[in-house]
């Protein structure tokens, strides 16, 4: 199983120009292409799964996730935001790259927490916060997943 | 959507993340990676649960009740015209409805909540 198995261009926005968490996650959100109501169903659960902790894991990343019946398959976006964001994040500095990651309750080949792993063992590499900055493209991101063969 | 619906998709999934949190993986890594208290995660959401229980009807409050404590799972999603409650295929006039989301269906076979994703 490879992390870049998993993102599709479309669900990848490198110009973020959010003011806030919520806002930027309706955005990300918006990257699957869902009805309006599951839209706000999925925004719901995040926001709740933020307010346990929030999911700014350091270095500038986050990974909010959740799971919901509202998706019927694993999905995955990508967004990076150059002013940072104030996501409440562990080491309390602003946020750059955010991983959303949603999944059904149950899924057949029970994707969600071994690639919930693998974005964090991604995001832990000394390197990634400096190369995700450097990303040109969707594509490039890509290819970033596809070089650290995560 | 109908609101009850709607309620009852929230509720399954605030369960959903509660049973996540008593189980190993999960549990490891919020409280490892996300360094989320479990415990006090765990009271939130049965907080927000109770909180969102009195928006229902008394008989859909119990059946949802019924339904996640003893098959883990109150609402199910309908794919393909088949109950992934209980595998068997839907009346066609629901699945058919421009917007079945808009109803409270419950399954004829398996008397789970049916939800239709989009």
């Amino acid at each position: 199983m490879q992390l870049r198995d998993f993102f599709s261009v479309d669900a990848i926005d490198l110009d973020l120009n959010t003011e806030t968490k919520d806002e930027t996650l309706k955005i990300l959100v918006g990257l699957f292409h869902l009805d309006e109501k599951s839209e706000s169903i999925l925004f719901k659960m995040l926001k709740r799964r933020e307010n346990l902790g929030s999911t700014g894991i350091g270095r500038g990343i986050a990974i909010p996730h959740c799971r919901s019946l509202v998706v019927n398959r694993l999905r995955v976006a990508f967004g990076r935001h150059g002013a940072g964001l104030d996501f409440k994040a562990i080491d309390e500095k602003p946020v750059h790259y955010v991983f959303l990651i949603v999944a059904p309750p149950l899924e057949v080949s029970n994707q969600y927490l071994p690639v919930l792993g693998k974005i964090a063992q991604f995001s832990k590499e000394a390197d990634v916060p400096e190369r995700l900055a450097a990303v040109e493209s969707a594509e490039g991101f890509l290819q970033l997943l596809e070089e650290k063969g995560v | 959507m109908h609101e009850q619906l709607e309620t009852l998709l929230e509720m399954q999934d605030l369960h959903m993340q509660r049973r996540a949190l008593e189980e190993g993986g999960v549990r490891e890594l919020e409280t490892g990676l996300f360094e989320m208290s479990a415990e006090e995660a765990i009271d939130a959401l049965d907080a927000k649960i109770s909180e969102l229980e009195l928006r229902l009807g008394k008989s859909i409050q119990e059946r949802f009740r019924s339904l996640i404590g003893t098959r883990q799972r109150a609402v199910v999603p309908v794919l393909a015209g088949v109950c992934y409650g209980c595998f068997v295929a839907v009346p066609t006039s629901w699945a058919a409805e421009a917007d079945p989301n808009e109803k409270l269906n419950v399954c004829q076979s398996c008397g789970h909540f049916q939800y239709y994703p989009t």
